[in-house]
């Protein structure tokens, strides 16, 4: 899941090449990776890619710190069964 | 007295020299320190030979030292042209030689990135920069770039902060240009000049009922038009600006939170943060009984989420102002509680000192309800032309269609419009191909030419798909030259050298050829069509709220 994640955020939603490869722990608001588009377009690909549905309690930036902070964010909303299917 | 921006500045700072005028990063500036700190930077300006009438860039996000340079600026007889320092090296250094900008002004964070981009075009010949005094940042030794001299805010500060002798500009100067998206591939400047700044200023202050008790905030980044009313309607009130630090600008709880921390009053922004807000703020945790007044402008509001934000906040005002940069707000509606229950909010009725009127297809003046037309707006608010393109800026402003006997210009919108019973316009949508994507414009045909400037691709085309919260999404259609290994990664690193985040393509499709018409046109009805169908309108994912 971090690579899926972080391969999207590298492709889609990085302006500046200065910041790729980009760390599973580096500060996506610090960084200036997510502004508000790119905060959305994020949520639209992780409701398509794990079946997950945010409401406005989710939207905070504790779960969007960073690639690992957003994983554990969507592990915990996943329907459970995956978790044990991916070990 | 003269007409002029930074008289609203001076004329608040001798009325109410201890209130604040800006709040920015946890720093506060009166009214007074924002009149003398700008009085030094007008001085640095002309010490580096700044002469009425010559452009000065504003390098700097929304902050106290933007606005200290944005008044520097006119009072040093400049016109200001806001460089926005998110956008890519490539478009910056476009702006700067197509403007002529002479001298950047930056705040210290962007000091280095001001003098390669003096350096990097010729006819810059220096960086300023402005601050807040205090402890700033460590300011670090830039090396000047190509004769491109560097007057750090050290030495600004060493200027005088007295008055300056005269004023340097008259009313019909330009004050600033705002560059815009341009259809034919680079951005065009939009002229505004004192007067028709000032004219839309006026209103706004009046039509939002500002006073001095105010705290003022607009998201909107200083090269976005809707900058002018939270920097100069609330002086001419001699209310406070309260800069939305970026931090908080993401998360629309942040938002939420931070507009109850500064007890904000009067709010002015597109309607896709105020939607953000409204289904993802928790506004009902948070104490927001100082917000009086949400103005939104730039784009249709979606109905449902303006009932939402409506429900959430019923002691508010809502306005819906409407204005292309090119007029300033023209036309302005005060939606009334239940309003957003009857569809999209109407553009209303034209504001003070401004007229509009809407042209059939067959040149008749719409005068019946339910009749369409494009909209016209005339009056002093509209714009000096665009920036060296006289023959865009005739396109664009054209003698009055009915009044052959005034040689005055009037503005072709491209907005098509219904008028309705109660003498208000609608808006209906685009005669061309520009789209809104978060209310900044966005012409479908500068992504293009940006597309084909790429040396493997053949051919281009760019379609907008809508979406809810954004406006529309842009999706790129393009095919390869020859057998050359196009990537998507290729093609975004390529569109993000050129054009800001907002223009990039969203969506990107690799095809063998693109679908003709049987006029041998490529068919954008078609792929239209095929998107329409491969993407159920609504995007149903949003229906939940």
């Amino acid at each position: 899941m971090e690579t899926v994640i972080n391969d999207y955020i590298s492709r889609e939603l990085v302006q500046d090449p200065a910041l790729l490869p980009l760390a599973n722990e580096t500060s996506l608001m610090e960084s200036g990776i997510l502004d508000s588009l790119t905060l959305l377009r994020l949520v639209v690909f992780l409701e398509k890619r794990f079946g997950i549905t945010m409401g406005d309690a989710d939207l905070l930036p504790e779960n969007f710190a960073s690639v690992n902070t957003i994983c554990a964010y969507v592990r915990a909303r996943e329907p459970g069964k995956r978790e044990a299917a991916h070990g | 007295m003269a007409y002029l921006l930074q008289r609203l500045l001076i004329e608040a700072a001798a009325r109410q020299p201890q209130r604040p005028a800006v709040a920015s990063d946890g720093c506060l500036l009166t009214y007074q320190e924002l009149d003398r700190l700008s009085n030094k930077v007008a001085r640095a300006l002309l010490r580096l030979g700044v002469t009425p009438g010559d452009r000065v860039g504003i390098l700097a996000p929304k902050s106290a030292a933007a606005i200290i340079g944005v008044y520097g600026a006119l009072k040093a007889g400049a016109c200001y042209v806001p460089l926005d320092p998110k956008a890519p090296a490539g478009r910056l250094g476009h702006i700067v030689r197509d403007s002529g900008t002479v001298v950047i002004v930056a705040d210290e964070a962007r000091t280095s990135q001001a003098a390669a981009l003096a350096g990097g075009v010729p006819g810059p010949r220096g960086v300023v920069v402005a601050s807040v005094p205090g402890p700033g940042l460590e300011e670090a030794a830039v090396a000047p770039a190509q004769g491109a001299a560097i007057v750090p805010w050290t030495a600004v500060a060493e200027e005088s902060a007295e008055p300056l002798a005269e004023e340097l500009s008259i009313e019909t100067d330009l004050a600033y240009i705002l560059y815009t998206s341009g259809s034919t591939g680079t951005p065009k400047g939009v002229m505004i000049s004192h007067r028709n700044s000032l004219t839309f200023v006026e209103w706004a202050a009046a039509a939002a009922g500002l006073s001095e008790q105010d705290r003022v905030c607009s998201p909107a980044p200083l090269h976005f038009d809707l900058s002018v009313f939270d920097i100069f309607a609330t002086c001419q009130a001699a209310a406070c600006v309260a800069v939305l630090p970026d931090g908080a600008a993401t998360f629309p709880v942040s938002i939420a939170k931070w507009l109850e921390a500064e007890r904000i009053s009067v709010w002015y922004s597109v309607p896709s943060v105020l939607t953000l807000l409204a289904c993802y703020g928790s506004l009902q945790q948070f104490d927001l009984s100082r917000l009086r007044t949400v103005i939104f402008a730039g784009e249709v509001f979606p109905p449902k989420h303006l009932a939402r934000l409506m429900a959430e906040l019923p002691r508010c005002r809502y306005l819906n102002w409407y204005g292309p940069t090119e007029t300033n707000v023209c036309t302005a509606f005060e939606v009334p509680a239940g309003g957003a229950d009857a569809g999209p909010a109407p553009i209303g009725k034209a504001c003070a000192n401004t007229e509009v009127f809407a042209v059939t297809s067959e040149g008749r003046r719409v005068s019946r309800p339910g009749e369409v037309g494009e909209l016209y707006v005339r009056g002093p608010s509209l714009m000096r032309g665009y920036w060296g393109q006289s023959a865009k800026t005739s396109e664009a402003l054209v003698p009055n269609p009915f009044r052959a006997e005034y040689d005055e210009l009037v503005y072709r919108t491209g907005d098509l419009v219904t008028l309705e019973p109660t003498g208000d316009y609608a808006y209906l949508g685009r005669r061309d191909s520009m789209v809104k994507v978060r209310g900044y414009r966005v012409e479908l045909g500068e992504v293009e030419a940006t597309l084909y400037r790429h040396p493997a691709i053949r051919e281009a085309v760019v379609l907008p798909v809508p979406d809810e919260l954004l406006g529309s999404r842009l999706r790129a259609v393009v095919t390869a030259a020859g057998a050359s290994n196009l990537t998507h990664e290729n093609v975004l690193d390529h569109c993000r050298q050129w054009l800001p985040g907002y223009m990039v393509p969203d969506i990107i499709e690799f095809r063998e050829a693109l679908p003709r018409t049987s006029t041998g046109k490529v068919d954008r009805a078609g792929l239209a069509q095929e998107q329409h169908e491969l993407e159920p309108a609504g995007d149903g994912r949003r229906n939940t709220h």
